[in-house]
């Protein structure tokens, strides 16, 4: 591929130019540090998190904060999610039942019940947990019902008149071909929990790297807030990541 | 999968009666404290009161027009913006390579992360807010538009090309409506992502809108407003995606039938 090398050259370019504004920005005296830090400072700030840690909690204890909320609501949504959307698109009528409430939770922004869950578990882990619980759930449940939905009828009938019985095509052919989907619905999933995640530490949070990026606003320390919206960006691709990892590893048969 | 003509339908309202009947039951058998869970009443008369009386001075009305305005301004800014470029990063793969990485960063990262950089340097008014709405649903889009250009069907463009049409009609007849489907899906996801940050935003900080409304609310322990607020979120977020499927429906009529 001749063309490689010059688009490698544009997005260096492009990179280039925006790290040379930045420096520029910062040194050259055009923008207070307290809008931009320059470079030495997010550096410091990032060696300062890292060996002080911040507000009496070490920069992994917020990261093992976060990602314990991530991991409990995540996992446990998606599980019941999935049970739920496998049994709708199997059973119209378990379809019928709960159609109405995954509809209405699916657009419904899911900050605006946390408010609710903290005045009903108070403002710890209870009321986060159950809030990304209910976030990955609809989007769990969508995901496998269309995938049961979507199976070929052929594969089906073609099981059945082997002789196969109603539980041996839900095990070995319904389930195989919904899972690519399922998995897709969990990447979608993960993605809607870690981005509730942040907005509800922001909003009622004591520790993780949500809460410590406001805390950090609040006192001006831009150089912290910097490195903390950083760490929240690399650690949503390393969550991504690690589900396109999981799906490659179970789903092998995936697009053929 | 076993097909049959039952009316299913019966079964979701059978299920919606189902769930407020139990609501119904809990409060009046007061197996919940009233001010964790209202009674349906209750709720409905936090309705009349603040469609009629408004809430700490702003009716209903103003709080839902403030949560639209912010979420249609940023969600249009973002679309009058992304598609366009999206459209010319799909045609010109240098472009690409120089805001690709952009909004490849741009997009794991959770909206009101930046919120507080925002908040930062553009104060807590509602420039901040339709900025971050602006971000939170531009690499959606941009990414949609790029990716409808690129899976536009090559031979097309060759044949309509080898018939003898100028480059701006190819784009304009053969590369647009191809890739308006892909489009269109990225427009709803944005949205829908827009109305979730919008009501995030406004419990960060705000003076209005349904958001701050709930958040408000919750503070006084008026368990009534709160699933008022969430009740009519809802169902604002169904009307959205509804209204925004219709568009695609009767703007795209030739989807699928490729």
């Amino acid at each position: 591929m001749p063309r490689r090398l010059p688009l490698r050259a544009c997005t260096a370019l492009s990179a280039a130019v925006l790290i040379a504004a930045w420096l520029v920005l910062t040194w050259g005296g055009y923008v207070r540090d307290l809008f931009l830090p320059p470079p030495g400072e997010l550096w410091d700030g990032f060696m300062d998190l890292l060996t002080d840690g911040y507000r009496n909690r070490t920069l992994l204890e917020h990261l093992e904060a976060s990602l314990w909320r991530i991991f409990a609501g995540f996992v446990t949504g998606a599980v019941a999610g999935t049970l739920l959307g496998l049994a709708m698109g199997y059973w119209r009528a378990v379809e019928a039942i709960f159609t109405p409430y995954i509809e209405f939770l699916r657009p419904l922004p899911q900050l605006a019940y946390l408010l609710l869950l903290i005045i009903w578990f108070g403002i710890g882990e209870t009321s986060k947990i159950i809030l990304l619980f209910l976030a990955a759930l609809p989007v769990s449940a969508v995901a496998a019902r269309d995938g049961v939905r979507n199976v070929p009828l052929q594969r089906i009938h073609a099981a059945r008149s082997l002789g196969a019985s109603e539980w041996q095509i839900f095990r070995h052919v319904i389930l195989p071909s919904a899972l690519p989907e399922i998995f897709t619905g969990a990447r979608i999933a993960v993605g809607v929990v870690y981005g509730t995640l942040i907005a509800a530490e922001i909003i009622a949070g004591s520790s993780g790297l949500g809460w410590m990026i406001l805390d950090a606003g609040r006192f001006l320390r831009s150089d912290y807030v910097f490195v903390g919206i950083i760490l929240i960006g690399l650690m949503g691709l390393a969550l991504n990541w690690a589900l396109v990892a999981l799906e490659t590893r179970v789903v092998h048969w995936a697009g053929r | 999968m076993i097909e049959s003509r039952r009316p299913y339908w019966l079964l979701s309202v059978v299920s919606v009666v189902g769930f407020f009947a139990i609501w119904h039951v809990i409060t009046v058998a007061q197996l919940a404290p009233a001010n964790l869970l209202p009674s349906m009443t209750q709720v409905w008369d936090a309705f009349v009161d603040v469609l009629h009386n408004g809430y700490r001075e702003t009716t209903l009305w103003q709080n839902a027009a403030a949560t639209l305005g912010r979420c249609l301004a940023g969600f249009g800014l973002a679309a009058v913006t992304g598609v366009p470029l999206g459209l010319w990063m799909g045609r010109s793969p240098a472009l690409a390579a120089s805001i690709d990485w952009i909004i490849q960063f741009m997009r794991p990262l959770p909206p009101l992360s930046y919120m507080v950089l925002l908040i930062l340097w553009l104060g807590t008014g509602d420039t901040s807010k339709v900025a971050l709405l602006f971000l939170a649903a531009f690499p959606t889009i941009a990414m949609a538009a790029t990716a409808g250009v690129r899976g536009v069907n090559q031979q097309r463009i060759h044949a309509a090309l080898a018939c003898g049409a100028s480059p701006q009609q190819v784009f304009r007849h053969v590369v647009l409506p191809s890739c308006l489907p892909t489009v269109m899906t990225g427009l709803r996801i944005s949205l829908a992502v827009t109305f979730t940050t919008v009501v995030a935003a406004e419990l960060m900080t705000a003076s209005d809108g349904l958001g701050w409304m709930v958040f408000s609310a919750s503070h006084f322990l008026r368990t009534d407003i709160v699933m008022l607020g969430i009740l009519i979120l809802g169902l604002l977020g169904m009307a959205l995606s509804r209204a925004l499927l219709s568009l695609d429906l009767w703007l795209v009529h030739w989807r699928g039938r490729e």
